[in-house]
């Protein structure tokens, strides 16, 4: 039943938001919906915390323990901001315009992101509560195609040119990943014979011990590689910055945010696994070399950034590497990692949002030609400016926390040397990002560009993502921590 | 009877792999496409053999499903998209024909070392063509990155699905069914999605070689 | 081992495949003519043709040296002893001793090189630029050859062809193997290379810009000529017999007893015709390959050799 109001909204959603009119029924829909099923996520949570692991649906597909309720958060709360914040600009926008229906351009390419966005959504949901690995791939899977279609909105070369990248290497990927899978099934075939229910995380982690390590071994390699070409890990990264770059905003925003969370966690709920039948040696040692070269790519791009909406992107590389590598910290790295994975869903959907409505005020890209944001944009700047401070690393907010708390497992778990050149590196994009963000907040406003807020409602979302962020900084709620840290328990040796 | 399930596994899973090297020796899109297609009969045709000996009734759906959408359809609508691109046939590989296959050759070599622990740990008679499939999905991967259009992509990319689908066959007589059928619903429509794409890329480039995808850097 | 009627046999199996290698050749011609709605030259035709070259004199440019005399033998001669290590109904038999695939294969070779010098000598155009041609792809189909060797022996554990040919019928099952198959198609591939076939050359043209093996025979005539001409359908013969009793070699006798004897030779002949109508429906389905495109073809042959060493050790 709750499972039904956490998936069911967006169903609804993706079926009424084609239409037209009435524009106002639809828009508060798009607004209202997405609400529901973050209170059914939350609803999900506290049940799970209370009772433990809840199954349902037809006959059992759903399964959600306490990593899937947080991740049901994560994904959710995201959606339903990105979902929330773009109806507020509908709204804002269909009040300015004289007639009752704004046929502009902008109205269908809205129309068509409430569409694709909420299929989108319920994919991503859809795959972290679904207790079978091979579902989870299909949905995960599904989410590449989903995002895919919404990536030429506006078809130029460029945007042509970063759809087609994208879907083919992410489909090559996900493709590898289903390679994996069946590698692994083999493993279990040949020890438990054919079941239908083989793949359930439960029935996997309960024969896990037994399986064959070099069979399993393989298999983590294939699977490593097909989802973290997903969670945008380096040197499989490159499709991330031009699709999240050239991606509408709202996309870019959920992209950034949770779809390379789901693939990270594609790839913990795989590595408890694999751990189990071979100890947790193989597994780390495969993903540093994934997680430094992320942290590394990612860092050092930064550098030499020329357009803000990729500069983002890097920034994504870059953190997604950081959950790599606290996944191979032990306890406290993973508790760190779905820390970092929280703090950092919420300050890069905020960003790319606000980076959405940089691009419309100044329509360019281009570091170089957005000058004076704060006096261009009252309202819009300043956020910006916190949402970039919060991707730094700036204290209160809680990636500061997150980071912290990573870096801290890292050394108390005798990985100094690593650590401290996975620091450097984030250093080196600390001291990037805040030359960026410098340049782009003074100077002089270029002429062609009006100064003053305009559809001031569509902040709100973003108001309260950084709000949000900075409560997570200063007071870690116990809610959220016993959450994280019984997701993490349960997925580690 | 095992004998002869394992010779039928073995030399069907040769057959598919070959269509797959053969793809690499020919030189336009349409026997790219007529490659795919046998690659895709024939594999339906080990899936209906597995299914026979391993007797496992499930199987046949899959055998149908496959040569319903990767023989018949697909190859259909890839050739719908070549008539289009009727002027620019010629597949022109970034890498020379004579290297592509030697290259092939060795990463089916490569196949047969990484499958060395699937070869220890499985007893089923269908396991002598594991490799093979690893290593059709290898020379997949080659395929995609050596051959610069767009098509050519897609095909690569249908045959590393093709390669999985073998895997999964050889390895465990297929996934249970209803992953059989999401896999399914997700290769339509990713490959839906790709022929839109392709037809972006021509409208907007007016080629379909990837070459010029060069826009976005750094 | 059969020695003293062995020996006979032996001998008369070569002379009969010395008979038949023409009638081969003439067959896969009729197929080839009436697949192509012609009416063809009967499958004699071969026979008259040496009939009629052999009555004819030598006619031997003054620039040729001893070599241009001495090839036509060299290579009759080469292909003829090759003739007789092939088992073509009854295996294994006295010769067999030395029957071993690399013999035969640069035996071959031997021949090959004969020829290309022969070609050479006279100093014309055409036969260098065919004898050129021929030592590229006799090049590069060796290692191809000897892959597809490797692969066979790594299957049945022995390069002696009566063995490989003595094991298959032991278990006639291995022969459906993959390593086997690969093999195959792999020697089928530089066999259509080696006796100069379609794809990659045509035996019934004299077109300058791409003849091979006429270009070479082009400064040879009379008797040399027919020499020639009777070695390169030898040849031919010699790797049907191969391919046919080597991969399928069902109703290959092992012992000498007359039924079991004919039982073999009629199997044998009936595997030639199924050969040939095959080579034949090749020839009339595909054009010949441009020249450059040859080495592509014989890497396809090196592949398949390399997938059947591969497959034949790991399934061993």
């Amino acid at each position: 039943m709750v499972i039904l109001a956490l998936l069911g909204p967006w169903i609804v959603l993706a079926l009424v938001a084609p239409f037209r009119r009435p524009v106002g029924l639809v828009t508060s829909a798009q607004g209202a919906l997405p609400l529901v099923s973050v209170g059914a996520a939350l609803t999900l949570t506290w049940t799970v915390l209370k009772t433990g692991p809840v199954s349902g649906g037809w006959p059992d597909w759903f399964r959600i323990d306490p990593l899937s309720a947080f991740m049901a958060c994560c994904v959710s709360i995201v959606g339903a901001g990105t979902m929330v914040s773009e109806a507020l600009t509908r709204s804002a926008r269909t009040r300015a315009s004289a007639t009752a229906v704004p046929a502009t351009d902008d109205e269908r390419a809205a129309r068509r992101v409430a569409t694709y966005g909420s299929l989108f959504v319920l994919a991503m949901l859809a795959a972290v509560t679904v207790g079978n690995v091979a579902l989870m791939w299909t949905a995960i899977e599904a989410t590449t195609i989903m995002s895919a279609i919404l990536i030429p909105l506006r078809r130029t070369k460029a945007s042509v040119e970063a759809s087609w990248k994208y879907i083919l290497i992410g489909s090559v990927g996900i493709a590898l990943a289903f390679a994996g899978t069946v590698l692994a099934y083999v493993g279990f075939a040949g020890r438990m014979g054919r079941q239908e229910h083989a793949l359930d995380w439960t029935l996997l982690m309960s024969v896990a011990p037994g399986l064959q390590p070099d069979l399993l071994h393989l298999a983590f390699v294939f699977l490593v590689v097909g989802y973290g070409t997903k969670a945008g890990w380096a040197p499989m990264h490159t499709w991330l910055p031009d699709a999240h770059s050239e991606s509408p905003a709202p996309l870019s925003a959920m992209m950034s945010g949770v779809l390379l969370a789901v693939a990270q966690y594609a790839i913990l709920r795989w590595k408890a696994v694999v751990d189990l039948a071979s100890g947790g040696a193989f597994t780390d040692q495969v993903l540093v070399v994934f997680a430094m070269l992320s942290i590394g790519i990612g860092a050092l791009s930064l550098v030499l950034q020329k357009n803000y909406k990729r500069l983002l992107a890097y920034s994504s590389v870059e953190h997604s590497g950081l959950v790599c590598l606290g996944l191979t910290f032990g306890p406290a790295g993973v508790f760190a990692s779905l820390l970092h994975i929280l703090n950092h869903a919420l300050a890069k959907s905020a960003s790319f949002l606000l980076a959405g409505r940089i691009l419309r005020r100044y329509g360019s890209p281009d570091i170089e030609r957005v000058r004076g944001l704060l006096r261009a944009m009252p309202g819009t700047g300043p956020l910006f400016a916190a949402g970039l401070l919060a991707l730094m690393g700036f204290p209160p907010f809680g990636i500061f926390i997150s980071e912290f708390l990573l870096f801290r497992a890292g050394f108390s778990s005798g990985h100094v040397r690593l650590t401290l050149v996975a620091l450097l590196l984030v250093g080196i994009g600390f001291v990037a990002l805040a030359g960026h963000l410098v340049r782009m907040l003074y100077g002089a406003v270029p002429e062609d560009v009006p100064p003053g807020e305009t559809e001031r409602r569509g902040l709100a979302v973003m108001v309260v993502c950084l709000l949000g962020l900075v409560a997570l900084g200063l007071v870690l709620p116990d809610a959220v921590s016993g959450l994280i840290s019984r997701a993490a328990e349960a997925n580690v040796l | 009877m095992d004998h002869v399930f394992s010779h039928v596994a073995v030399l069907g899973s040769s057959g598919v792999l070959l269509c797959g090297i053969i793809l690499l020796w020919r030189r336009s899109l349409p026997s790219y496409i007529t490659a795919f297609r046998w690659q895709s009969i024939t594999l339906a045709g080990l899936t209906a053999g597995v299914a026979y000996f391993g007797e496992d009734r499930n199987l046949y759906w899959v055998a149908a499903m496959i040569l319903a959408l990767k023989g018949l359809v697909m190859p259909r609508l890839l050739e719908r998209m070549v008539r289009r691109f009727m002027a620019d046939s010629e597949v022109r590989p970034y890498v020379n024909t004579a290297s592509s296959l030697v290259i092939s050759g060795v990463l089916v070599l490569l196949a047969y070392a990484a499958a060395r622990p699937i070869q220890a740990l499985a007893t089923s008679p269908t396991r002598g063509g594991v490799p093979l499939a690893l290593g059709l999905i290898f020379v997949s991967l080659f395929v995609i990155v050596s051959r610069r259009k767009a098509i050519t992509q897609v095909i690569g990319f249908l045959m590393l699905e093709n390669g999985i689908a073998l895997l999964a066959v050889l390895g465990t007589y297929g996934v249970p069914l209803i992953v059989e059928l999401g896999v399914f619903l997700d290769a339509l429509m990713g490959f839906l999605v790709m022929q839109i794409f392709v037809y972006d890329i021509h409208d907007t480039f007016s080629t379909i070689d990837v070459d010029v995808l060069n826009r976005l850097k750094h | 081992m059969f020695r003293g009627p062995g020996v006979a046999i032996e001998i008369a199996q070569s002379l009969l495949a010395l008979m038949l290698a023409p009638a081969l050749v003439g067959l896969v011609r009729w197929i080839k003519a009436r697949l192509q709605s012609r009416q063809g030259a009967p499958v004699w035709m071969p026979y008259a043709q040496l009939r009629r070259l052999f009555r004819k004199q030598v006619v031997v440019s003054p620039h040729a040296s001893w070599v241009f005399h001495v090839a036509p033998f060299v290579v009759f001669g080469a292909t003829l002893v090759v003739s007789l290590l092939v088992p073509i109904a009854v295996t294994p038999l006295p010769f067999n001793d030395v029957a071993d695939l690399f013999t035969l294969v640069y035996l071959l070779m031997l021949a090959t090189v004969f020829l290309a010098l022969g070609g050479l000598d006279p100093g014309s155009a055409f036969g260098g630029m065919g004898s050129s041609r021929e030592m590229t792809i006799a090049a590069l189909s060796e290692p191809a050859v000897a892959l597809a060797i490797l692969s066979l022996a790594m299957v049945s554990g022995s390069t002696n062809l009566g063995e490989i040919a003595a094991r298959t019928v032991a278990d006639p099952a291995a022969a459906l193997s993959p390593g086997y198959a690969l093999a195959f198609v792999s020697l089928f591939i530089v066999m259509l290379a080696e006796t100069g076939r379609l794809p990659v050359d045509n035996p019934s043209t004299h077109l300058e810009l791409t003849m091979i093996h006429e270009a070479m025979v082009l400064e040879y005539s009379g008797p040399y000529l027919a020499l020639l001409e009777w070695a390169s359908w030898l040849k031919f013969f010699v790797f049907c017999v191969l391919a046919s009793n080597l991969f399928v070699p069902w109703g290959l006798s092992t012992s000498l007893e007359p039924g079991a004897l004919a039982v073999a030779l009629a199997t044998t002949l009936i595997k030639l015709v199924v050969l040939a109508a095959a080579v034949a429906v090749l020839e009339t389905r595909v054009a010949k390959l441009r020249l450059f495109r040859v080495p592509e073809l014989l890497a396809v042959s090196f592949v398949l050799g390399l997938l059947a060493a591969a497959s034949s050790f790991a399934l061993r």
